[in-house]
């Protein structure tokens, strides 16, 4: 008999689902009385090896507001050729092409292996990939030059019949023309003046030509074929764009002391997505922008040109003190929405010693499932890997990154659909059943995810609304259908489709079943999503009290001291930064993000997991720590002086070098795969670095109690944060005390 | 196999910077299981803590990070106590420094011992750590550029047919950078020899092969390739178009290569 763990993870393996109940309470009361909701982490296009897709289009159920898909759960009459729809009850005959079917000749979608499948649907005349690069030229020398070099290698990277264009931009935006004859010529715009996406369109010369004597026509579409001018095939303007990127210069614009450079990133994000609006709705396009410092010019300007104003901290934003965050906010906002309106992503390739504005534009990629990239420099090995990997392949050699994402919900009677948090829009779409509390993004049984890998998860909430005392449903299960329409690499139009379901319990005469069939970590992950929502649309320190409320006490100790709740000692956008990659990861890299793992390397045996917590640190260990973000490797005592002193290096003591070695190949697995590329600190005892690590575990013995009472070993943690044991009898003595 | 390396990061200009990684180290992508367990929870006063995030194994329940019936590695120490204080090796460490810890005793040496299992099965192709040295190159003669350029100059005759003037003269224009290249000593012996890699899949039609090699030069050396490189991906797209009867390579004989695009 299979336990919860090895349900949980069959079913997560299968269709990349993990509920935080796999019971569900029969009853809308008694959900409530759970604390954490009826709610799933769901990864819509998890990697499937073994999972071939089928190339014919859905059955689905004819009643109009239904229109569910055939999948297991349906019941299915051979003889008469009818299946009953699971979620509306519809008898429904199968098409023609279905008359060969029987109890022995079953379509892949009824059999409960595949209650994940993946159909290819034809469509339409095949649509071309586009990548828009937006490139800062406001950069110094040795940046731009690693940054030209970056360009030109992603052209090799590129799909060979993606289009591709180029905007650079400083004081000016400059649209690059990139036919293949002749002079290069580009168009200018100012980078003060905010423009419509039609000013835009008909200055790059894009509109129809307008026929006289019709006035009061709708607005022309764009001409296709002037477009193209601005974006070509790849394949057969590399060699042109590879001298164009090669021959980019500086902003001419001289920079005066004491000053910053005048940057239009506001104008030239809106050119760029104003020259896709009118011709490629709709289709899979990446706008990518580079950029090496903060807008400072024109809509959207994060920070003036003065050097001495500094950029906003999180202090300024308490005192209300940022001049430009509203207005520039809702600038990007606006944008990032006509953007995913529109079905294409905005990536951020930020790299600069200072901030950049990530904390305004970061709705650019949040709401259109683009990248956020943070690094120091675009000469830097964590740029251009990390770069590298946006066009990565999978195990079939595709690349991963999939476009133009809708995913839709239906739920059986007993359920209605809160929410969802992760990268998307609202699609708007009302039905029976969307709830009218709301999670999340909700108000809508479809969101739209412009952007999308096999790793983006969304949390998804759910709302029991069965009435209390009603009898638990006959066949008892709850069902929910998730139907992921996309464009896959190869720009073939795919519709995934999973349908799961669980069983109600009557929570009355079953509690302690349901009790066991919470998952403590799925809960976990979304409720940390949950507290990041809010934290990002209401006051942080209510926050924090609703999240001491909710009891899951170790994971809530971590998560409270983490960068995605605590915004102490991070910038705005380095808050920013995490909480973009939390709220998109799936659940393993998310848990590790709020609660690192920590490895230990020592002579006692193989390596092994230790707490987080600072009698792990010892001086003949070493320690490997993996935040998500950062991969440490810290030295203890010893170990660092046996290496200082060069044992390794000497043929008796050969296992001294390997044990040194250990912690370096596991973490270089990581460093070869992780998308974005972490931090590396290589640190040991009473190195500055080490800071990583002792700010990380729990300070079970700080200067305030390394005297007292406990004989713990391990190095006391210079705080005054709380430890653990602390920090859990103060939640105790709340539980108990409240009667909720 | 100079195409699996690791360099360190750029320290000066970015802080912790990771190692970098070659094309061929990234694709071939990791073997080894992921770390995923997590270590025991701490004990909430001598009850039964809940299983720990992450830990499948509901059964370890030990504080302290030691260890279950886990042998030791190999060596002269069967100490079970939990520092390491191993004895004596019998032989001095050569090192004359006086490696004190600070409270002025001599530091004992780590215990010895020959190769033992210390860590998990490594992974697939052969890699050194982060940071460390670069993958000793092969000790092969260096290429000859005239057997590289003879298979290029072939293969773009044979395009002149179908494919533009415009483009044609393009790629001409960089096939003589690369020689220029070559030939003043700017690349180094590593992508002259993957150049020489690309050339002899072209000759053996292999179109998919010489992109790849196209692309992990293009990623692991764009400093020295960048300029002419993109010729060499165009040459080869064009190529594989091309009906196999317009294209026949000589086989290798020291033909002067023909003059291009003049």
């Amino acid at each position: 008999m299979t336990t919860y763990q090895e349900f949980i993870q069959q079913n997560e393996d299968r269709d990349g689902v993990r509920f935080s109940w796999n019971l569900w309470p029969s009853s809308r009361l008694e959900a409530t009385r759970l604390v954490v909701p009826v709610s799933c982490l769901f990864t819509p296009l998890k990697e499937r090896p073994d999972l071939p897709p089928v190339q014919y289009e859905p059955v689905m159920c004819g009643r109009a507001n239904c229109k569910a898909v055939l999948n297991p759960l349906c019941q299915v009459d051979f003889r008469a050729k009818i299946w009953a729809c699971n979620f509306c009850f519809q008898r429904n005959p199968f098409p023609p092409s279905y008359a060969g079917i029987s109890d022995v000749n079953q379509p892949a979608e009824l059999m409960p292996q595949f209650s994940t499948i993946e159909y290819v649907v034809q469509r339409g005349p095949v649509a071309p990939l586009i990548f828009l690069y937006v490139v800062d030229t406001c950069l110094e020398e040795e940046d731009l030059q690693a940054l030209r070099e970056s360009l030109q290698m992603s052209l090799s990277l590129l799909p060979p019949n993606a289009l591709v264009g180029l905007i650079t931009f400083g004081r000016m935006v400059q649209v690059h023309e990139l036919s293949c004859e002749g002079i290069a010529k580009s168009y200018v715009f100012r980078g003060t003046k905010e423009l419509s996406s039609k000013q835009i369109q008909e200055m790059l010369g894009l509109m129809k030509p307008a026929v006289s004597g019709q006035q009061g026509r709708p607005a022309a579409p764009q001409d296709p074929s002037a477009t193209c001018r601005f974006l070509q095939p790849v394949h057969r303007v590399d060699m042109n764009l590879t001298d164009l990127l090669g021959e980019l210069q500086r902003d001419p614009w001289p920079v005066p002391q004491g000053k910053r450079p005048l940057r239009s990133t506001g104008v030239a994000l809106s050119v760029a997505v104003g020259l896709l609006e009118g011709a490629f709705p709709n289709t899979g396009a990446r706008v990518m922008l580079f950029t090496g410092g903060p807008p400072t010019q024109g809509p959207g300007m994060v920070v003036g040109d003065e050097l001495k104003t500094p950029i906003r901290s999180w202090h300024d934003i308490q005192k209300d003190n940022a001049r430009h965050l509203k207005k520039s906010s809702k600038y990007y906002d606006t944008l990032a929405n006509r953007t995913a309106v529109n079905g294409h992503s905005i990536d951020i390739y930020a790299c600069a010693l200072d901030q950049t504005g990530l904390l305004e534009m970061k709705c650019l990629s949040n709401l259109t499932g683009g990248h956020i990239v943070m690094g120091d420099s675009f000469n830097t090995s964590l740029f251009k890997q990390t770069f590298q990997r946006v066009f990565s392949k999978d195990y079939s050699g595709e690349f991963r990154m999939a476009f133009g994402g809708t995913m839709e919900v239906k739920t059986s009677r007993e359920l209605k659909v809160c929410g969802a948090i992760g990268p998307c829009v609202s699609l708007g779409a009302k039905g029976p059943s969307v709830s009218e509390n709301e999670m999340g993004v909700g108000g809508t049984s479809q969101w739209k995810v412009c952007s999308l890998n096999p790793s983006t998860t969304l949390a998804m909430f759910f709302e029991v609304v069965s009435q209390h005392n009603a009898p638990v449903p006959q066949g008892g299960r709850g069902a929910i259908q998730f139907v992921t329409q996309y464009q896959h690499s190869s720009t073939q139009r795919r519709i995934r489709v999973t349908t799961v379901a669980r069983n109600w319990a009557d929570a009355q005469s079953q509690i302690q079943h349901i009790e066991s069939s919470f998952d403590q970590e799925a809960s976990a992950v979304i409720m940390a999503r949950l507290g990041v929502f809010r934290a990002e649309s209401e006051e942080g320190p209510d926050v924090l009290r609703w999240l001491d409320r909710q009891l899951i006490r170790l994971f809530m100790f971590h998560l409270r001291r983490s960068p995605f709740l605590q915004v102490f000692n991070n910038s705005p956008d380095e808050s920013s930064y995490y909480r973009h990659h939390f709220v998109r990861q799936d659940l393993t890299q998310s848990l590790i993000m709020v609660q690192p793992m920590l490895y230990s390397y020592s002579f006692h045996g193989p390596p092994e997991p230790v707490l987080l917590d600072s009698s792990s640190i010892l001086p003949d260990r070493i320690l490997l720590m993996d935040t998500f973000f950062q991969l440490v490797i810290y030295h203890g005592e010893t170990i660092a002086q046996w290496r200082k002193a060069g044992y390794q290096e000497m043929a008796e003591y050969e296992n001294f070098k390997q044990l040194l070695q250990a912690p370096l190949d596991d973490a270089q697995e990581i460093l070869q795969t992780r998308f974005p590329m972490p931090r590396y600190v290589d640190t040991e005892h009473g190195g500055s670095q080490a800071r990583f690590l002792l700010s990380k575990v729990n300070p079970s013995q700080t200067h305030n109690n390394s005297n007292g009472w406990t004989q713990e070993p391990g190095a006391p943690i210079l705080t005054d944060d709380v430890s653990l044991q602390v920090f859990m009898d103060h939640l105790k003595k709340l539980a108990v005390s409240s009667s909720t | 196999m100079d195409d699996l390396f690791v360099k360190p990061g750029n320290q000066e200009r970015g802080w912790n910077d990771p190692p970098q990684f070659s094309y061929g180290l990234q694709v071939a992508g990791s073997t080894r299981s992921p770390l995923t367990k997590r270590g025991p929870p701490p004990p909430a006063a001598g009850l039964q803590a809940p299983p720990p995030c992450g830990d499948p194994s509901p059964d370890q329940q030990a504080t302290s990070p030691h260890l279950h019936g886990i042998t030791p590695p190999p060596h002269k120490m069967t100490t079970p106590t939990h520092r390491i204080t191993p004895p004596p090796s019998g032989v001095t460490p050569p090192l004359s420094q006086a490696t004190s810890s600070p409270c002025g005793s001599r530091l004992p040496p780590p215990p010895k011992g020959g190769p033992c299992p210390m860590s998990r099965p490594p992974s697939g192709p052969d890699s050194k750590a982060p940071c460390g040295p670069r993958a000793e190159p092969d000790p092969q003669p260096e290429p000859d550029l005239q057997a590289v350029s003879s298979v290029l100059a072939e293969a773009l005759e044979a395009c002149r047919q179908n494919v533009s003037r415009q483009v044609c003269e393009d790629i001409a224009k960089r096939l003589r950078l690369l020689e220029d290249s070559w030939t003043s000593g700017r690349l180094s012996s590593t992508v002259k020899r993957r150049m020489n890699a690309l050339t002899l899949e072209m000759k053996s039609s292999h179109w998919s092969a010489a992109d790849d090699i196209h692309r992990s030069l293009m990623v692991d050396h764009v400093t020295e390739v960048s300029q002419w490189m993109v010729g060499i991906k165009r040459l080869i797209a064009e190529t594989r178009n091309l009906s196999p009867e317009l294209l026949a390579f000589s086989p290798a004989d020291p033909v002067q290569p023909e003059p291009v695009g003049n």
